[in-house]
């Protein structure tokens, strides 16, 4: 059977960005050591603090778990929430549009090498958590791969938004910056977004559920630490308030790229940076 | 007919951050800056068609024919890069028409891109961190060809370009010569018709460009049967390899021709030069001059006396195309013995000056050419 030409495109992309990574030992390198210094540092300061996280996730888990999770999560969804701003650049841009791609190639294609690298180094994140923290996952494989996929959509979206903006500003987007700062704080990414109600003001936690990257760390948390069944009507709500933000994002992505492009062509822009 | 390029009345406008464009240089749309009057004004800078403009394309007109290379001249500023950008899908015309082997490039950016590609030498778009080879399979990959078509496809063009002993080293290592050589072969890669190079010789020292020149000219044009359009503000590239050429003046098409005509556009004469030997400035002499200048088609005889009287040559400025055979029976009736006959024509560059700076008057000097009115 023919592989379709979109496919065989991606893996054009993602081989190009191997065969360039691999190029930079140094990187490579350090790369795996950060991978260590990060889910131990981060691990050592869990082990002292230690907060419950029983009134988000139930009993069964603990701080450390959350947190090592999240950290895992932050990482395998990073080179998404970059998007392929990282990659664009005036020497490329102008080229690789001219082969006819499609948008979805060209946003996936850009993202697929640095996404298979963090799947890979997820791995040691999670050995290392569960051997060296006793992080406790209990995870329903079943909710794993709907919350990543879920969390991918949104994060494409947000990738694209990011990246038709950025090239129409040639700079970072506003709208992305603003984002991932609030995101920090509110997303639950290092503590369950309820103490924010503690932290700040009562009810102010409500927020955070208006960001996507919340859903994207709440979803994926579900389904590792609370072995939960999408049969289960309140599991299957909170995978259906995320996917409402897929639902929106992919498009309006999608659309936001789009115009970002056919701005910058009408411009005369699309090589500048 | 269906040509392989042509545009119809294209219009490209950029906007601007100036207030006012130069006189002369930059024709402007509706200048108003700063506030946003309404809703509407503010779609329109959404939208990014909010003046003021600069036109950099002020309703261009090209018909290139099939397996024709067609050069467009210009100075720096004229608006090449911006055809080409257009014709290649890269920036979107305001106005007019542009077709590629009759597909619309607005509508049809796709079936566009099927049947052209680009040399832009600013954007390279390759990896650094790549050989040669891997370069071209990536781009061989995006294109769709499969695994054995694009091993065959690129062994041929690294043979072709004669780049096959380095494609395995990386790009990093290649000189400016062999980046444009694999600029080349990514625009061969898909065996397209149609082929646009803008500024192709840029950068590159006289060898390499003749060099390049060679394999664009015998081997694309000739073997391989493409059509070309080539930007150019090199002269001597546009008159020895377009078999036509465009002078793009400030957005717009001021001559079309093939080189050769183009040359005469400008220009209704040409200096025929006669050398003597051992001859004396006398009476016969003068005689002789006032006989050509009564020919039909000289339009001047200047004689080439030095300081002890010897008359070592005349310069007859005569229309292009007289019968020379006229004036060297005069010449000859007056027994002078020549030593050399040459005619000095007008080139592709006095036409070009004369084109792009329409002040240039005739100057009076010898060997100058006389300008049309």
């Amino acid at each position: 059977m023919e592989i379709p030409i979109e496919l065989k495109q991606i893996i054009a992309f993602t081989k190009r960005d191997f065969y360039s990574w691999t190029t930079y030992k140094t990187v490579v390198i350090t790369q795996i050591i950060n991978v260590f210094i990060g889910v131990f540092s981060w691990g050592v300061t869990a082990t002292y603090v230690n907060k419950p996280v029983s009134q988000m996730y139930g009993t069964g888990t603990n701080y450390i778990s959350f947190l090592i999770v999240g950290i895992a999560i932050g990482n395998l969804i990073m080179p998404l929430v970059q998007g392929v701003h990282s990659q664009l650049n005036p020497w490329t841009i102008e080229t690789i549009l001219m082969t006819g791609v499609s948008t979805p190639v060209f946003v996936i294609g850009n993202v697929m090498w640095t996404y298979i690298f963090s799947i890979i180094t997820f791995i040691p994140y999670l050995l290392i958590g569960i051997y060296v923290f006793h992080v406790s996952l209990n995870a329903n494989i079943a909710s794993v791969i709907v919350a990543f996929a879920i969390s991918a959509a949104i994060l494409v979206g947000l990738a694209m938004i990011s990246t038709g903006l950025m090239i129409v500003t040639k700079s970072m987007d506003p709208i992305t910056w603003i984002i991932n700062v609030l995101s920090n704080i509110f997303a639950g990414v290092s503590f369950p977004v309820i103490y924010l109600d503690t932290i700040f003001l009562p009810g102010i936690s409500t927020i955070s559920w208006f960001f996507p990257q919340t859903w994207v760390y709440h979803l994926c948390r579900l389904a590792m630490l609370t072995n939960p069944s999408l049969s289960n009507p309140q599991v299957l709500v909170e995978f259906l308030k995320g996917s409402v933000f897929a639902v929106i994002l992919l498009p309006l992505g999608y659309k936001v790229f789009r115009w970002g492009v056919a701005r910058s062509k009408r411009e005369g822009t699309l090589g500048w940076y | 007919m269906e040509f392989a390029i042509e545009t119809i009345n294209l219009v490209k406008r950029y906007p601007t951050t100036a207030r006012r464009g130069r006189e002369g240089h930059f024709h402007l749309g509706p200048a108003r800056i700063g506030r946003v009057e309404s809703f509407t004004g503010l779609l329109k800078i959404i939208k990014g068609i909010r003046g003021p403009f600069i036109e950099a394309l002020r309703g261009v007109n090209i018909q290139i024919k099939k397996g024709e290379i067609f050069g467009v001249l210009g100075p720096n500023g004229a608006g090449k890069t911006t055809l080409i950008k257009i014709l290649c899908t890269l920036v979107i015309h305001d106005e007019g028409e542009a077709y590629v082997n009759g597909f619309d490039v607005k509508r049809e950016p796709n079936q566009v891109l099927k049947n052209l590609q680009a040399v832009l030498p600013e954007s390279r778009g390759f990896n650094w961190r790549l050989t040669g080879r891997q370069n071209l399979e990536f781009y061989a990959l995006l294109y769709g060809l499969n695994e054995k078509e694009a091993k065959e496809r690129i062994d041929y063009l690294l043979d072709f370009t004669g780049l096959k002993d380095r494609a395995d080293d990386y790009y990093q290592r290649y000189s400016t010569g062999m980046q444009r050589k694999l600029l080349l072969c990514r625009s061969l890669l898909r065996n397209t018709p149609i082929l646009l190079f803008d500024e192709p010789t840029v950068g590159l020292d006289p060898t390499s460009a003749a060099e390049f020149r060679d394999l664009l000219h015998k081997k694309i044009a000739h073997e391989e049967k493409k059509t070309i359009l080539l930007s150019t503000h090199n002269l001597f590239e546009a008159q020895n390899v377009c078999d036509r050429i465009a002078i793009l003046d400030r957005g717009k098409i001021t001559a079309c021709d093939t080189p050769n005509n183009i040359r005469y556009l400008m220009f209704d004469e040409k200096v025929f030069n006669i050398a003597f030997v051992d001859a004396i400035y006398d009476d016969e002499q003068k005689k002789m001059i006032e006989k050509l200048e009564e020919i039909s088609g000289v339009h001047g005889v200047t004689p080439g006396i030095d300081l002890d009287g010897n008359f070592h040559e005349i310069s007859i400025r005569v229309d292009k195309n007289v019968d020379l055979s006229s004036i060297l029976e005069v010449v000859m009736k007056s027994g002078l013995k020549i030593k050399m006959i040459n005619t000095k024509e007008p080139t592709l560059e006095d036409a070009f000056m004369a084109i792009t700076r329409q002040h240039v008057e005739p100057q009076e000097n010898f060997g100058s050419f006389g300008q049309r009115s």
